[in-house]
């Protein structure tokens, strides 16, 4: 999936996360901040990373600030910044496809 | 918890009141130009937290001091950075109270730069300033170097004879285009205008200023009207930006034009004297140039088409923005010119 235009999700509540997501060119260059950095981070990033690969997002500007959200929030407000950022997330999001 | 976040219009007095209230309990001076407000409310409608937007910066956060600790700023922010998103703008800057920057790095904010005991100013961007000074410093050449920030709104012979007071003097020239756009000249149009007439100057290296120079986020009074203690305080800020940008350039020497009608770039050029040694730069003030003993400035020459006497332009600005103003493609930008009220920097 490309990566039309700037998208947010999340908010930045505690057990929650927000995910920016920006048109970008040189791979996925994520920025992660946690709360739980030391504890959980490599488990988020993996997290993150994964749901952006299912999603088949190659190429974006990825900026997470997560609250101790757990790894179904994460992939939640990721895969909904993805879609928001390609228009797609009134309709057309493929439940039980690649979301699941 | 039933609290209820909520926009508060401007017309909505009681609201308002709230938020003067809260901000002034928390020793918070409020913005004289904000775009959008909102607050937390509890359940008696009494308000517990407040922040705002103006342009792309978030500001004037404040949560009630028995409410504090419940990550009630949490909310107010994320709401802010919806709101922003829904703008179109994701890159944020924001200030705060250097007490208070721990609870913004917790939001995922970055501190760009500091004015000891008043404010920190911050960014949601990790490396935004950082890629930025990086991107000017391929510009960078041996030896020490001057700069020149304007806004050359539009460029006349004034700002060409401040850029060759600096060009004859020293090896390298930083000039400094503001790109916010303000007024009815677009920033392109400025810029191209700038770099016409600054073409035959070899030495000369133009750069946009972006956020970090004289923008809607580092200096907001230098476009919307403010006090003075307000305007010292955002040249402060900015000044200190300045400071991180100039090592990368080998900036050593800034050179302003001498300020007489304008008084927020009179303050602007105060504080510069003021604080630029101390960061290792000198100030050097260039004395305006005059015609018909007049000094030539961008404000006459607004004024100029403003009235409608475009021909009087002529002595003032160089050929290459003489062209551009009688050509064809400047008329819808003339036409702007003159339906404006206030043409003239204040």
């Amino acid at each position: 999936m490309e990566i039309l235009k700037p998208a947010i999700a999340g908010t930045l509540e505690s057990s929650d996360a927000q995910v920016t997501i920006e048109p970008g060119k040189a791979g996925i260059e994520l920025t992660l901040t946690s709360s739980v950095m030391n504890q959980y981070g490599r488990q988020i990033r993996a997290t993150i990373l994964e749901a952006l690969e299912r999603l088949d997002v190659s190429n974006a500007r990825v900026t997470v600030v997560d609250k101790g959200a757990l790894d179904c929030t994460l992939k939640a407000r990721v895969e909904c910044a993805v879609f928001r950022s390609c228009g797609q997330s009134a309709a057309n999001i493929p439940w039980g496809g690649v979301v699941r | 918890m039933s609290d209820t976040l909520s926009t508060i219009s401007p017309h909505d007095l009681r609201g308002q009141r709230q938020v003067d209230a809260l901000l002034m309990q928390e020793g918070i001076r409020r913005d004289g130009n904000l775009d959008y407000t909102c607050g937390l409310f509890n359940e008696d409608w009494k308000l517990i937290a407040t922040g705002s937007c103006f342009g792309n910066t978030i500001r004037c956060l404040a949560v009630e001091r028995e409410h504090q600790g419940e990550g009630l700023l949490n909310q107010v922010v994320s709401h802010l950075m919806e709101v922003q998103a829904q703008r179109g703008n994701t890159h944020l800057f924001l200030y705060t109270k250097p007490e208070t920057v721990r609870f913004f790095r917790d939001l995922g904010f970055y501190e760009i730069a500091r004015v000891e005991n008043s404010l920190v100013f911050l960014e949601n961007r990790r490396r935004g300033f950082s890629d930025y000074c990086a991107a000017l410093k391929q510009t960078c050449r041996e030896g020490a170097s001057a700069a020149v920030v304007m806004n050359a709104n539009p460029f006349t012979l004034g700002h060409l004879h401040l850029v060759e007071s600096a060009a004859k003097a020293h090896e390298m020239v930083h000039l400094f285009i503001l790109s916010e756009e303000a007024g009815p000249i677009p920033a392109s149009v400025r810029r191209r205008l700038v770099l016409d007439g600054v073409a035959h100057l070899p030495n000369v290296v133009c750069h946009d200023s972006g956020p970090y120079i004289i923008s809607g986020a580092t200096f907001p009074s230098y476009f919307l009207k403010d006090e003075d203690t307000v305007i010292r305080a955002h040249a402060a800020l900015d000044l200190e930006i300045f400071g991180k940008i100039a090592p990368c350039l080998n900036i050593r020497y800034r050179y302003v034009g001498e300020e007489r009608s304008s008084r927020v770039t009179a303050l602007y050029n105060q504080e510069m004297i003021r604080r630029l040694p101390s960061l290792g730069i000198q100030c050097r003030v260039i004395p305006r140039l005059e015609y018909g003993g007049q000094p030539v400035s961008a404000s006459t020459v607004r004024s100029l088409i403003h009235d409608g006497h475009l021909q009087e332009i002529r002595p003032l600005v160089p050929k290459t923005t003489w062209d551009y103003f009688t050509s064809l493609e400047a008329r819808p930008v003339i036409d702007a010119i003159r339906a404006c009220e206030d043409v003239v920097h204040y």
